[in-house]
């Protein structure tokens, strides 16, 4: 049986992907979620705002573990650049909660996921720390800053892919390589 | 930074525009009202109204017209006059960095009104804008490169300075001009390098920017000034169109007219 906290932020994410953030009440979560919403306040205890960024914040957490499981046993940067940057958009089009929020909500959305994709960025660089030391740098790059500026890049084109069709493989490619990897890399 | 030079046109427009700025740089857009505005700038709801017909929504959309039209004059008088890849890059980062870090009506919105601001600059709202501000960017960078390379480049030097603006490094700030020429010449450059670099075999043509593609022959190496080049201002300012109709840089000025209010 998973525990309360868990089953509240399910239960946002359903009320929300099915009527929206702002129509989903603490009533309607905890019904679904089949606890008191004495229960709800004693978990949060902020209330509806803090079950929403909560929720917000567990989806993206979600979403990060998902990543970091489709990249086991990956060895390369390049590799590892290539594959999750396909992966987070795919799941990130495919996210249909997501699309559907952006298309309705998104005044509500936004501050709250921007807030989520910085501390999202510091995981990523902390990843991608290991990678980028095994890696031979251009002299004068600090391997902590290269991380910085990857896990930057991979945001930055995976929320907003701009000219890229990211689920082609040769742009892939070629993005890694040229855009993200060229100033760094030998 | 000082406001762009004063044309001749409608100086109540102008006045209006700032006034609004000032008013947002106090209490954003929600509690923005046309008495306010009309306070600040020192003329009549009637003034105000007959400047602007359509009201508060209009004088928002001419306050974006404007700034925006600042913002990419500044960056053009840096880009154009820089005479070589180098220092054009450091002079537009630089010059963008300050300029939307300084600006205080930008500043309250993002703080207090996010959402007005990430709208424009997430998922298809950021496409828009980074097509906007890579086609305003990218035949300055032609002087240097293949248009594809430069439009690749310019893309890509944009998400730098607006993720470093956005979500500011503990380690790297933009504002400081020696950091921004450390990072020029660590990361940007070689980047930018490696990208009009065309000789590589990776390099694939997707640039939906425009033809593209442009021979060789019609480019001057990377860090050379090209003899008697200068960036193409007038295609500059018709692709920066994000609705061509309102944004048209010669557009914020009204036609003369008599005033005779306050």
């Amino acid at each position: 049986m998973t525990d309360s906290r868990t089953r509240i932020l399910e239960a946002t994410y359903s009320c929300a992907g099915r009527w929206g953030l702002a129509k989903t009440s603490l009533e309607d979560v905890a019904r679904e979620a089949g606890v008191s919403r004495a229960t709800i306040y004693r978990t949060f205890p902020g209330g509806r705002d803090e079950v929403v960024e909560a929720t917000v914040a567990w989806a993206v957490a979600r979403f990060y573990l998902g990543l970091l499981e489709h990249l086991v046993g990956v060895s390369s940067l390049e590799d590892v650049l290539e594959r999750g940057m396909m992966f987070a958009h795919r799941e990130i089009v495919e996210h249909e909660v997501l699309q559907r929020i952006m298309l309705t909500e998104p005044d509500l959305l936004l501050p709250m996921l921007t807030l989520e994709s910085n501390r999202l960025r510091e995981s990523i660089a902390t990843f991608l720390l290991t990678y980028v030391a095994r890696t031979d740098l251009v002299d004068g790059v600090d391997p902590e800053l290269a991380s910085d500026f990857l896990a930057r890049m991979v945001v930055s084109y995976i929320a907003t892919p701009g000219r890229w069709d990211l689920t082609d493989p040769d742009q892939v490619s070629d993005l890694v390589r040229a855009e993200l990897l060229a100033g760094l890399v030998r | 930074m000082s406001p762009m030079p004063e044309v001749a046109g409608s100086p109540n427009r102008l006045r209006l525009v700032d006034a609004t700025l000032v008013c947002l740089a106090r209490y954003g857009v929600a509690k923005l009202t046309v008495d306010d505005l009309a306070r600040e700038a020192g003329l009549s709801r009637a003034t105000v109204y007959r400047t602007f017909p359509g009201g508060r929504d209009e004088i928002l959309q001419a306050v974006v017209d404007t700034e925006a039209s600042r913002f990419f004059s500044a960056l053009a008088v840096r880009l154009g006059g820089a005479d070589n890849l180098e220092s054009a890059l450091v002079g537009a980062i630089s010059e963008a960095t300050a300029r939307l870090e300084e600006h205080e009506a930008l500043g309250f919105l993002i703080e207090h009104e996010p959402e007005l601001v990430l709208t424009h600059l997430a998922f298809s709202g950021g496409d828009q804008v980074l097509a906007a501000m890579s086609d305003f960017v990218a035949p300055f960078l032609a002087r240097w490169m293949t248009p594809e390379a430069a439009g690749r480049a310019a893309e890509w030097v944009i998400r730098i300075v607006l993720s470093y603006v956005m979500s500011p490094s503990d380690s790297l700030s933009l504002s400081d001009e020696a950091a921004v020429s450390n990072l020029v010449a660590t990361l940007i450059l070689p980047g930018v390098l490696a990208l009009a670099d065309l000789r590589s075999p990776s390099a694939i043509n997707i640039s939906p920017y425009g033809a593209g593609g442009a021979g060789p022959a019609a480019t001057t190496g990377p860090l050379e000034r090209p003899s008697g080049a200068s960036p193409d201002l007038s295609r500059s300012r018709t692709l920066l169109s994000i609705s061509s109709s309102t944004f048209d840089p010669t557009g914020i000025i009204d036609p003369p007219e008599e005033e005779a209010a306050s």
